[in-house]
């Protein structure tokens, strides 16, 4: 006989998810791995001579990179002595401000960072989170793509996205050659949806570059780093490369964070036995010595392996946790699908959303699922309305609102027919009236007409032949009739000139008021302080459109 | 011709001849120290501080003036004091890797952006010789003034060569 019991059971979503044993020699380890090394570091007249149980004779090239970029060395040894459970409670007490903590944990090492979080719980991580988060306002990134690469799908998607609260907008390719087109979309939607969002194109890193250089993007993501260096040299990098790029972009006045995450190493076979919280403990040395402002982190692309293991959740928070140890921005992950099970993915995504992040989602999918082209994200467009629910009933600030049919689909139609006159004024193929209606009301790209890819393709390559700036942008959107959208997109390309939105964790709000963890910095010290959000935004989360008015009522 | 021409235009050719006024950027910065409390952000709180590469005001960054073509997209360019003066920013807030990779960032705006992308291509693993990578330090001080990068490249050299990185024959 079989049990009608396990019968039901083995049917529910969460027994599709994979999971693994603990396998500690292949890296199959969250956190507290056997052979992780224990903290050490020794300095010789200003030089590290030691770093975590390391010689420098033995160093790789990552231990090279830390000792000699990451680590504040005038306070190392201060910092080193202290007990690791003493400054995991220092991180818990309300009464010891993020001020006196950042100059302590910029000055630890690897190792040292993962001691110290090894017997703290998920609650006393997220209280950690909350306080040491850099930028006191949290905030939230969506990703913005398509199965068939339509522009002005992509466009409608991101002035509605802009309309719903994300701050950062991020879009990626099904065919490569459609990139300038995809970002291009972003850009000219996004800003139609509301001035002052950044915009991004995650594409191959010299690409990536040349698109922000020319203004059809407004800061940069994809500079992945990694935690051993087998795996940073199949990554085609090395510290020192992604520190001359991270240079590269600030020197086109564009904003840029790095990107790692548990599991990669495990994923690419390279992991040296070592457990993954630690590996990507390393990245995030890596990222602060490059002189990054911030990282996206919280295992990316790779979460079913931490996914998978014991603890493997509680390690992301971790790795989150720690990227804000380090004074940096924290776009923390929860942006690829995980698991089956909607008790899940909930679960890991309450992680960021209750402390709050400097964006919880890197990637909320503000298509549908099917649309998400980087392999689906653990919230998609079908959740807008369950996690607007979760902000009313936590009371918490996921940094989305609630808005109507109405507006909506008019902020789409008139992000569709924007692009449609970019393209008119750009010389590229002719969105169609008939496109727009159809990117005004869809939901995916079921619903939208099937472009000319080829030719499509010709004149993607073609405008970057010719060298097509934001500056063309700009005219193509002024001369078609759209002078508020032009005005918006040479307000972005302004900021490249004054630069304030380098500074970490920096995002722009309605007003065009930069709001970064230099002027906006967390300064969490238990209830009432901190970050609280404003009686206005708590009325704009409280009125999803469902609810049942007293005057409703007869 | 007024005075902010002149100074525009030697400034101009300067920067073509790849030596950008590299005296005169360390002066202004020196006597200009921006602090992140009372100056940031600097648009918005210190817009006089503010000059494009082409010697612009932010105010005269309009819609109308890319319409008449006096905008142009050298005109959306971030100029070496200005990164600078975002350095001293981060360093006010503690902040020394991002303020180091800013003064790098300031050094590389006079390299073109092909330039660019070749010499980061050339920094991947197996790209390069180390004496190759010794010729685009050399270049990178030389004809860019670009010493903080210069240096960079230089520890790469030696790290890659020790860590069997180097281009293979």
């Amino acid at each position: 006989m079989k049990s009608k019991r396990f019968q039901v059971l083995s049917e529910r979503p969460v027994n599709q998810d994979g999971f693994v044993a603990e396998w500690p020699e292949v890296g199959l380890v969250a956190m507290s791995g056997p052979n992780d090394p224990k903290p050490s570091i020794r300095i010789e007249r200003g030089i590290v001579v030691e770093l975590d149980g390391k010689k420098r004779e033995e160093f790789d090239f990552i231990d090279t990179f830390i000792a000699d970029y990451a680590i504040n060395l005038e306070k190392a040894e201060e910092a080193m002595s202290i007990d690791s459970n003493e400054f995991a409670r220092m991180l818990v007490d309300i009464n010891v401000p993020r001020e006196k903590i950042i100059p302590l944990s910029t000055a630890m090492t690897p190792a040292k960072l993962c001691d110290v979080v090894k017997d703290m719980n998920v609650v006393e991580l997220m209280m950690a989170l909350q306080k040491m988060r850099a930028r006191k306002t949290p905030s939230n990134q969506c990703h913005v793509t398509n199965l068939k690469d339509n522009p002005v799908q992509i466009a409608a998607d991101a002035a509605e996205a802009a309309l719903r609260g994300f701050d950062e907008q991020e879009t990626t390719v099904g065919i490569v050659r459609y990139a300038p087109f995809n970002a291009l979309g972003l850009l000219v939607g996004a800003q139609t949806g509301r001035g002052g969002i950044l915009t991004q194109c995650s594409v191959e890193e010299a690409t990536e570059l040349e698109m922000g250089m020319r203004g059809l993007t407004c800061y940069a993501e994809t500079v992945s780093v990694y935690g051993t260096e087998p795996v940073f040299v199949d990554g085609d990098d090395t510290p020192f490369s992604k520190a001359f790029l991270a240079s590269a972009y600030a020197s086109r006045g564009l904003k840029m964070r790095f990107t790692s995450g548990t599991g990669s190493e495990v994923q690419m076979g390279y992991a040296e036995g070592k457990s993954m919280l630690y590996l990507e403990a390393r990245c995030i040395f890596v990222t602060k010595g490059a002189g990054s402002q911030g990282l996206q982190n919280g295992s990316i692309s790779c979460i079913g392996v931490p996914g998978g293991v014991p603890s493997g959740i509680r390690a992301v928070l971790a790795e989150n946790l720690f990227t804000t140890m380090m004074d940096m921005e924290v776009a923390s992950g929860n942006d690829q699908t995980f698991s089956h099970s909607d008790i899940r993915r909930t679960a890991r995504t309450l992680m960021q959303m209750l402390p709050g992040t400097d964006f919880i989602f890197s990637g909320y999918s503000a298509t549908p699922n099917y649309d998400n082209m980087f392999a689906g994200s653990n919230f998609d467009a079908e959740d807008f309305d369950d996690y607007n629910v979760l902000q009313r009933d936590l009371k918490v600030d996921g940094g989305l609102r609630p808005v109507s049919e109405d507006e909506v689909v008019a902020i789409r139609n008139k992000a569709a027919r924007a692009i449609q006159v970019v393209f008119e004024g750009l010389g590229l193929p002719a969105i169609t009236d008939q496109e727009v209606e159809a990117a005004t009301y869809a939901h995916g790209s079921n619903d939208m007409p099937d472009r000319n890819v080829v030719e499509d393709l010709r004149a993607a390559d073609d405008m970057m032949k010719r060298g097509i700036t934001g500056i063309d942008i700009v005219k193509a959107l002024s001369k078609g009739g759209f002078d508020d959208v032009a005005q918006s997109v040479l307000n972005m390309l302004k900021q490249r000139v004054s630069g304030d939105y380098l500074h970490t964790s920096a995002i722009i709000d309605k007003d065009w008021k930069i709001v970064s963890a230099v002027n906006d910095l967390n300064d969490y010290q238990g209830p009432g302080t901190g970050y609280r959000m404003s009686d206005a935004r708590w009325e704009e989360i409280k009125a999803i459109p469902r609810a049942i008015r007293p005057e409703d009522v007869n | 011709m007024n005075q902010q021409l002149i100074e525009q235009i030697v400034k101009e050719v300067m920067s073509s001849m790849g030596t950008v006024s590299e005296e005169t950027s360390k002066t202004d910065s020196m006597t200009v120290k921006v602090d992140a409390q009372k100056d940031y952000p600097l648009g918005e709180k210190r817009p006089e501080l503010i000059k494009t590469p082409t010697n612009k005001d932010l105010d005269q960054i309009t819609l109308q003036g890319v319409i008449d073509g006096s905008v142009t997209s050298e005109d959306v360019r971030i100029a070496p004091e200005t990164l600078e003066l975002q350095a001293q920013v981060a360093e006010s807030m503690r902040r020394k890797p991002l303020a180091q990779n800013f003064r790098r960032a300031a050094e590389l705006i006079a390299v073109p952006d092909e330039r660019i992308l070749e010499i980061y291509n050339a920094l991947r693993p197996y790209r390069s010789t180390k004496e190759e990578l010794l010729a685009i330090a050399e270049e990178l001080e030389g004809k860019f003034n670009a010493k903080m990068n210069a240096k960079l490249v230089r520890e790469a050299a030696d790290v890659y060569e020790k860590r069997d990185r180097l281009k293979k024959d």
